[in-house]
């Protein structure tokens, strides 16, 4: 019985993490919005803005978390970054600015040498998604 | 001849005025906010400049100099033109207090294409009894090769022309580009306070280049214009820099930027042979120096920016006059030193206290009355930016509130009776120097 609730608790959690991911929200990533948004000015907020329809020498991250890449209608964007086709999810995100941004997008107009502070990323990320 | 004899001997005579146009020139350092920039890049004045008004500059805004002030974003040709108006009650501890419109600036300023770009600054300025002249300022156009990569580092070269060795810096802490010198009786090339400043009133060029984000470089020559064209540019003839040949500036910097604190390190060098007045012998004239800043930024709540700059001149005079008897050194040296803190709250509200002094060798001929050139002051400075931020109600244009206590502790090498005046006559004190002055700018 008891063996029973277990496995649907596992089954439950498991379903829970898949949809998670789904989303593009893994929990692992669950980081301080609060925390990001101080993150954000000291990384971010010189080239982006976080306000809607704000573009600096980057584009707005007004509700970035979910966004296609190079999908802003009014900002000129680097071909590489046009072509990029896939959508900015938590996880992309993750990936994308834990290394310098022309390693991960060769051709690519932002100069951005990569975040290698964990929690830092988490909580940047938090914001980022937050910020919609 | 001696370069700077006759205007000791004029100060002398009516120092004190002179000195008030000095102070003046010393109080200059409000100037430099471009909104045309923001309006170009979509960026806030305070992405560039800690305070939202300038000219002290963020990492930020040292990339964007140094990027030939081409950067955008994207979004179409904007005008590559701003102004800014400058209002002013002065209050000398001795003299009369005056308000004024005092400054009216019109900058032509922006990018050309992704490779040219510039700053050109005209100023006109209330020159007393509601007479204005007009003058051009600070000029500096660049053509920039952006994105290039040498032995397979990022590395970004540039063609500078300007009118001040110095000004072009990206780091901004030299006398030319911060607008802040000791007020000098003596000074070196590179104070914009020395008599007979090079400041605006030279025209050269260089190469730059910044290597690997963090290695700057640049080798430039300048050379003086006709006394003529400085007098159609608007600067009283009498000022004239001199003739100059065989000169040659050089800088080195590592600069760093870790996001929430910057510092830097860097070495300057200027040489020249100068000829004051221009038909007299030419006298051998070097200028070295190094100055060092540190930045904290964290998420640009508290602010602290902090510059020391010292530079060393050595001269060898083309000539020794004779007064009273006694021959000037064939000799000598003057240092300028600088050191600044700023400190900023939520890049509206800054404080910064400067240290500035100016010594040089003792020449009783050259520097008469004590034959010490020393000056010390203290500048003291307490503003207000309200707008100029992401979330303020314009990001794209600013005012600034500033109340500056300029304080002299000593002037000619002495602290009181600076001028010499002899019993019974009206005796000047370093601390009469003093000076308070209130200003409202906006620039849009």
């Amino acid at each position: 019985m008891s063996k029973t609730r277990f496995g649907r608790a596992a089954h439950c959690a498991l379903m829970t993490g898949l949809l998670f991911y789904g989303a593009g929200t893994l929990p692992a990533l669950a980081g301080d919005a609060d925390a990001g948004k101080d993150v954000f000015k000291q990384e971010c907020s010189e080239c982006h803005s976080p306000r809607e329809g704000k573009n600096k020498k980057g584009p707005s991250l007004f509700g970035i978390v979910g966004r296609n890449a190079g999908s802003i209608g009014d900002y000129n964007y680097s071909d590489a970054l046009k072509n990029a086709k896939w959508v900015w999810t938590e996880d992309k995100l993750h990936w994308y600015l834990s290394q310098p941004a022309k390693q991960a997008n060769p051709g690519t107009k932002m100069k951005y040498p990569g975040l290698d502070n964990a929690k830092q990323l988490d909580d940047l990320i938090s914001y980022l998604q937050s910020n919609h | 001849m001696s370069s700077s004899l006759p205007l000791r001997l004029r100060r002398a005579a009516h120092a004190p005025w002179l000195l008030l146009v000095a102070l003046l020139m010393f109080a200059s350092n409000s100037a430099h906010a471009i909104p045309a920039y923001a309006r170009q890049t979509g960026s806030a004045c305070a992405d560039c400049h800690a305070g939202a008004y300038g000219p002290a500059l963020t990492p930020y805004g040292m990339r964007f100099k140094l990027n030939g002030y081409t950067d955008t974003d994207g979004q179409g040709t904007k005008i590559p033109l701003a102004a800014q108006i400058t209002g002013s009650r002065n209050v000398p501890e001795r003299g009369e207090s005056t308000t004024q419109l005092s400054e009216a600036d019109v900058y032509l300023a922006g990018r050309i294409s992704d490779h040219l770009g510039g700053f050109v600054k005209v100023v006109t300025e209330n020159i007393g009894d509601d007479h204005y002249n007009t003058k051009l300022s600070n000029l500096d156009l660049r053509f920039v090769a952006k994105d290039l990569k040498i032995a397979g580092k990022e590395t970004t070269v540039g063609v500078a022309i300007n009118n001040s060795p110095g000004f072009d810096d990206p780091i901004a802490a030299l006398p030319y580009a911060s607008s802040l010198g000791p007020p000098a009786v003596s000074g070196t090339l590179l104070n914009l306070s020395s008599a007979h400043t090079l400041y605006n009133r030279v025209i050269g060029g260089s190469v730059y280049a910044l290597y690997d984000n963090d290695y700057y470089g640049e080798i430039g020559t300048y050379n003086t214009m006709p006394t003529s064209m400085i007098d159609h540019l608007g600067y009283n003839p009498a000022s004239d820099p001199g003739r100059l040949s065989d000169t040659g500036y050089f800088r080195f910097a590592y600069m760093k930027d870790l996001k929430r604190q910057f510092f830097s390190a860097g070495v300057v060098a200027l040489t020249t042979k100068r000829q004051l007045p221009r038909n007299a012998p030419s006298d051998d004239i070097t200028d070295l120096g190094y100055d060092l800043t540190y930045q904290f930024l964290g998420n640009r709540e508290h602010i602290v920016q902090v510059s020391y700059v010292n530079i060393l001149e050595q001269r060898d005079y083309g000539s020794t006059p004779v007064v009273g008897g006694i021959a000037a050194k064939s000799q000598g040296n003057a240092r300028d030193q600088t050191l600044s803190v700023t400190y900023t709250f939520k890049q509206s509200y800054a404080l910064q206290v400067a240290h500035l002094i100016s010594t040089g060798s003792q020449d009783p001929v050259r520097y008469p009355p004590f034959g010490k050139p020393d000056s010390t002051a203290n500048m003291i400075s307490l503003y207000w930016t309200p707008f100029g931020k992401d979330d303020s109600f314009t990001s794209l244009a600013n005012l600034k509130i500033a109340g500056t206590w300029y304080r002299y502790t000593r002037f000619n090498g002495a602290s009181m009776n600076i001028f010499g005046a002899p019993v019974g006559a009206l005796i000047t004190n370093a601390k009469d120097l003093d000076a308070f002055t209130l200003s409202a700018s906006v620039a849009f």
